[in-house]
Order: structure tokens, then sequence, then C-alpha cells
């Protein structure tokens, strides 16, 4: 047993895993095909542990990766020669389905698979248990993990310029923007943003409660004092990188009915704008 | 093995043990980076917690001529802190990932150490004189009542007990979308290198808002990815060279004169796969960890998973020689694979040209000498911690009938890794980490 003294616990699952790698190490009658099943399962499970988490190792992911291809790769031309496949075969790119369910890890068998189980039948009775772990995976499946777990890794992209060199009689190197000095752009334009809102006195307001809905907090407040004063041009929403990952602050509709409700989401609008100026600063 | 019987051969001794007793291993006390100074004098460390402790070998005891000096700490401080990427929603661990010291100029000491993200410049500077004797100040520091002031005197520095500072000087950062694994200085002493997954960069020590990007390997499209950087280190003689390894278990060595974007390499280093040992887990297995030139630069190292790799910089078609650092695990992959231990990043070392080192698992090490062709296995563990104690090689059964003192495979502990290793760069000690602590061990001298 590997790993000794590490106390964890097993899930089921990883049990099961532990248990298959072993069984892969040591025997040797294992059949190819289930041992290659195997090892693309494993591969699969962890590119999808990797999705779950907020920053997947590049490295590993990349590895992994490959590790599919590779095996995708060996299906397809497997695939080319014998139209009958041996199991578990691959299904064939028509076979698609609805791919990996992002709880569980368990993978859902395609619906056109009966040919390949009864060809399978043979090699099910020599490893049961082995083999009843195993699901099959078809060739999108495989694609699609790849490449959903490679453009998750792109998301931790910079806001550096892009990389092609703009060509120039002699060579010129490279500068990656100082993002600090961009930053301070940002800040800038959104400082000026918050000026127009400076007559807005719930906005200028530092003791906003950010947990609770603003709505409950003010619906028994009598607004009616401020319905009147409401006539603003409606505000553009600062376009600054830095917040495209956030929500674009919303343009206001003009501001002169007198319903309770426009005033509220102006409100929830303001008080998120508070908020990212608040993380933005540092205060 | 080293150490069978006379001549040239290594005796290895116990000489120091740091860091905690405890089984229970505190996360932020695991050591990430261990490296010698230029002079072998200091012995740097960083931890997982972005602490740097430095070690100052004691000057020889002229008494005791048998044994070098030890190892006492000399600083210790505080190099990265945890950050929050708020644009990103990222946390950036505060771990050091490598130590890199600067020749020394002058009576201070630098060093660069690096997280995922940022690359610091430590000055590290002793003060063991005060000045005393002020007009206008008590020697608490509380001003004096200038009118009872009568006489002037100089003040003069007396001795005070030593003090070691540590100090940022320079910080570069947001240079890095991806983690940096490797920083490099350069033999001009004025330009250094860091690498992450996709790229390298170029910096001046002087200059932290800008850095030239020598490579750049990020595809046009994510999905297109097959290949990432690994390690990355400046030729020690010619200031122009650099080489950088991948995941595939190649070697570009680049010339900085040929363009100013490395993107061609001048050289590639890569052996044919075996196809006798050819498995699943072949690509993942070639992934070389760590790459050191030999001193001279004639020569380069690389460590994969299984083996360390002697290349001759003229030969890029295969390495001159190769190592088995731990074969008996290869029949074992699945499950390494299963419990992420496959990617486990071992570092290696030169003693200069003759023999290297790398670790492994269950607390071993490994020595080869490239001479004689003779390779040891050691272990770095309490139970032999009486100093002068003559290290026993250990020796790994990988199957059939297991001999007394032999450790099967199938006993040995993954959780005991040994990833980093040092070599004093002019005499026989070395510096080994486990997982929370730094062994010493020196040369038996007769």
């Amino acid at each position: 047993m590997l790993g000794r003294g590490l106390k964890r616990k097993l899930s089921d699952y990883e049990e099961n895993m532990a248990g298959l790698s072993s069984a892969f190490d040591s025997s040797r009658s294992l059949p190819y095909p289930l041992k290659r099943q195997l090892v693309l399962n494993m591969c699969l499970t962890k590119l999808q542990t990797y999705k779950m988490l907020v920053e997947p190792n590049l490295h590993r992911s990349v590895l992994i990766a490959n590790t599919v291809r590779q095996i995708q790769e060996e299906m397809r031309q497997e695939s080319n020669q014998q139209p009958v496949n041996i199991c578990p075969g691959i299904a064939p790119s028509s076979h698609s389905y609805t791919g990996m369910e992002s709880s569980g890890i368990s993978l859902q068998l395609p619906s056109g698979v009966s040919q390949q189980e009864s060809n399978c039948c043979d090699l099910r009775s020599v490893e049961d248990p082995i083999e009843n772990s195993l699901l099959i995976v078809s060739d999108d499946d495989m694609s699609s993990a790849i490449s959903s777990i490679l453009k998750d890794l792109d998301f931790v992209e910079d806001i550096s310029p892009p990389t092609c060199l703009v060509p120039t009689g002699d060579d010129q190197p490279k500068f990656p923007e100082n993002t600090g000095l961009k930053l301070e752009d940002d800040r800038q334009d959104l400082k000026g943003a918050e000026c127009v809102f400076g007559s807005f006195e719930i906005s200028n307001s530092t003791s906003y409660l950010k947990d609770l809905a603003i709505d409950d907090i003010f619906e028994d407040i009598d607004t009616s004092m401020y319905d009147s004063d409401f006539c603003c041009p409606p505000l553009m929403p600062p376009r600054s990188p830095s917040l495209a990952t956030e929500e674009p602050l919303k343009t206001f509709p003009s501001c002169n009915s007198s319903s309770a409700s426009n005033i509220q989401i102006c409100r929830t609008d303001l008080s998120e704008l508070d908020h990212i100026m608040e993380i933005l600063v540092g205060s | 093995f080293l150490g069978a019987g006379g001549g040239n051969d290594i005796q290895w001794c116990f000489s120091q043990v740091k860091g905690a007793v405890d089984d229970d291993v505190a996360e932020a006390d695991i050591i990430s980076t261990v490296e010698f100074n230029h002079s072998g004098e200091l012995l740097a460390t960083g931890d997982k917690g972005g602490r740097v402790v430095i070690f100052q070998q004691e000057q020889e005891n002229k008494t005791q001529s048998h044994s070098r000096g030890e190892y006492n700490v000399y600083s210790t401080f505080q190099s990265h802190e945890p950050e929050f990427d708020y644009l990103k929603s990222l946390e950036i661990e505060e771990k050091i990932n490598k130590i890199r010291w600067l020749p020394q100029k002058n009576a201070a000491q630098f060093l660069l150490s690096t997280n995922d993200k940022t690359i610091k410049l430590w000055k590290i500077s002793e003060r063991d004189k005060r000045p005393e004797g002020y007009n206008l100040k008590e020697e608490d520091g509380r001003y004096r009542d200038p009118t009872t002031v009568t006489t002037l005197r100089v003040p003069v520095f007396r001795p005070m007990d030593l003090m070691v500072e540590a100090s940022p000087r320079r910080i570069f950062a947001n240079a890095h979308t991806y983690h940096i694994n490797s920083i490099s200085i350069n033999s001009d002493y004025e330009t250094y290198l860091s690498a992450d997954d996709l790229r390298i960069n170029l910096w001046h020590l002087e200059i932290t808002d800008r850095s030239f990007n020598i490579v750049d390997i990020k595809p046009a499209n994510m999905e297109e990815l097959t290949e990432v950087i690994t390690a990355a280190e400046f030729h020690p003689n010619s200031c122009s060279t650099f080489v950088y390894s991948s995941s595939k278990g190649t070697i570009r060595l680049c010339d900085m004169r040929a363009s100013a974007l490395c993107d061609r390499h001048s050289k590639l280093f890569e052996e044919p796969e075996d196809p006798s040992n050819r498995s699943f887990f072949s690509e993942i297995i070639s992934s070389i960890s760590d790459v050191k030139f030999s001193h001279s630069g004639r020569y380069m190292m690389t460590r994969d998973y299984l083996s360390v790799k002697i290349w001759d910089l003229n030969m890029e078609n295969r390495p001159v020689e190769t190592y088995q650092v731990h074969e008996y695990l290869r029949s074992k992959l699945c499950s390494l694979y299963e419990n992420d231990c496959i990617f486990d990043k071992f570092e290696c070392c030169w003693n200069g040209l003759d023999i290297v080192m790398t670790g492994s698992y269950n607390n071993f090490f490994r020595m080869f000498d490239r001479n004689t062709k003779r390779d040891v296995t050691l272990e770095a563990s309490r139970e032999n911690n009486k100093p002068r104690t003559v290290l026993k090689p250990r020796k790994v059964c990988a199957s059939g009938k297991r001999k007394k003192d032999e450790i099967s495979v199938d006993s040995l502990d993954f959780n005991k890794k040994i990833l980093h290793t040092a070599w004093h760069p002019k005499e026989n000690i070395i510096a080994v980490a486990t997982t929370n602590n730094l062994y010493i061990f020196q040369d038996k001298m007769n």
C-alpha cells in the first residue's frame, strides 16, 4: 500500500481507484484495452477535479490532457482499422451525450452502447469487478474534457499586450505592461464616476450593508421625499477593463417616475460600485 | 557503492539537523528551497510560509580540527506574504519557490527570492557598531535640554551585539501571468531571468518597472497547448546563453544575441524514447523537473521522474550518461499517478563536475559518481543523528526475496520525499531538506 502513514478518509470511489491502480500495476493478465480505459478514466477524473479548483495547475493539466490525447489517438486508429470494436471500445462521434456531470465523478453511458456491450461480455466475465467500475467514454467527451480545462486556464490570462511582435526595422524587445500602471488608470476612471454619484446621499454613506438585501432594509422607509429630486441624466458606466469581469453598471432609466423600486435598483447598483471601490482603494 | 573502501570514495557523516522534531508538520514549515551562497559560508532555506532562514557557518574551530564549522541561524525574515488578486479572485501563495544568491561585492549579502508571481532582492547586512556620545540626545534617544549642553564632543562608534538586518531593496512584480518556477542570475551579475510555465523574462537588477520577454511559448489558442516550461538557467560563463526545459523532456538552448525573442532555439536536446519502456505514463515521467549546469558549463544535468541525465552541450541527440534514481518505481506508475506522486518535482545538484545528487522517497537521497560509476543511497533521518556517525548505505528491494536491511518497495513512505538538496560550492558539505527538516552532512575527515 502506498502512502503509508497518511491518514485520510477514503471515499468509496477513492478506495476503488486505489485498488484499481494497484491491480493495473501488479496484474499482468489485465487486458490492454482495460488498462487503457482505466488510465483514461483516471485522467478525465483528474481533469474534472481540476476544473473545480479556482486555479488549476497548468503543468499537470497539460500533462494529463496530453495523455488523454494519446489514448484518444490510439482509440481512433483502432476504430479506423476495426469496424467492430473491441471492448470497451470507442463510440463513434455520432454517439454524443450530455458529457460529464459536473457534480459527480461518474460518466454517463452513451445510449447506443449495446453493440459494444455484446462484444464485451467475454472480457467482462474475466475481470468483473474492474470492468464494472469502468465506463465508456466517447471521443467527443475526451476532446471536450481537454478543451474545457485548457480554456479555463486561459481565463487566468493577463492584461498584457498581445504576444505578436510588431515588425520593425530591428527586433524590438517586448515589454509586458506593468499592470500596476493599468490599475492606476482604472482608478482614475472610477474616481471620476464616483464624483457623478456624489450628489446621491445614499451612495455617499460608508455604512452600507453588504450582506443584507438592500430592498429589505429600506422597505419601511418613506422615500417620497427623494422622488421629486430624482432628476438626473442617465449615467454611463465607466468603460474600464478591470470591471470587465464584474457586471457592468446598469445605465439608469430616466428617473422621473416616482416608483420606489427604481430607487431601490439604483441603490443596489451604487452599493456594488462602492463595494468595488473599497476593494480597489484598499480602505 | 560509495564508501565501500579506500580511495576517493566519500564517507558521509551526520552533522546537524534543523527544524521541528514533531511528526506533525505545520504546513508553513514545509521547506521549499535550499541554496548555498557562492562561498558556502551561508545556507538559505525558503518555506511554504514565505519565510527565509539563513544559516551561517562558524569559523573553523582550531581545537577541533576534525570537523568543519557548524551552521547556526544567522537571519530569519518574512520574504513574501500571501496576496489576493482581486481582479481574478485568486490567492497568490507566499511559498518561496526559489532562492538565488548574488556574488558578494561588499560587506552586505544579496539574494533573490521568488514566489509564484513576485521576485524580491533582499539585502542582508550586519550591524555590530553603533554611534554613541551624541550632543543633543541621551543614550536612550530622548532629546537633551539644549541649555544643559556645556561641552561638545564627537560621537564615536562602539561595539554592540551583532544585529543582522534584512531589507527588501527591489521588488520585481507584475510580469508573470503564470507561476514562476525558476530564477537564474546571469554571469554578468547585472541581469537575471525568471521563468513561468509559458514565458521567460529578462530583468536588470536595478530596474523593477520593466522586463524583457525573451521566450514565449503560449499558443494563440490555449486549447493547442501541449508543452510548458519547467525550469530555466543561465550558462555559468556565457552571458548570452541560457537553457530551458519542458514538460515533454526536451531542453532548448538559446542565444540572446540571435534575436530579441528567443522562440527559436539554437540547440534542442532530446533523447528518443526507448520503445521497450513505453507506457501510458511515458510522457508524464519524461517531464523535466530541474536543469543544472556543471560549474564549467560544458555539461548540464536534467532530472525527470525516474532518472538523472548528463548532457554534453555539444551533443543534442542523446545524453552522455543516464543514472536511474529509483527504477523500481517504473512498475508502480499507475498507483503513483493515482496519488499524484508522479508529479513530484525533484531537484538535482552537482558537486561541480564529478558527483551528482538528487532526492527520492522515504527520505532517501542518491549520489552518482560520474568517474567511478558507483552510486549510493543514503537516508536523512533522526535515527542517525549522532555527530560524525557515518551514514549507512540503504538498499531498496525491487522484487523477490528481501535481504536483511533492505526495504521493499511497498514499505516506502511516499509522503517522505526529498525534493531539495544543495552541495557546498567548495567543500564536501551537503544540505538535504526533508519535508520540514534540514539535514547537514559532511564527509568524514580523517
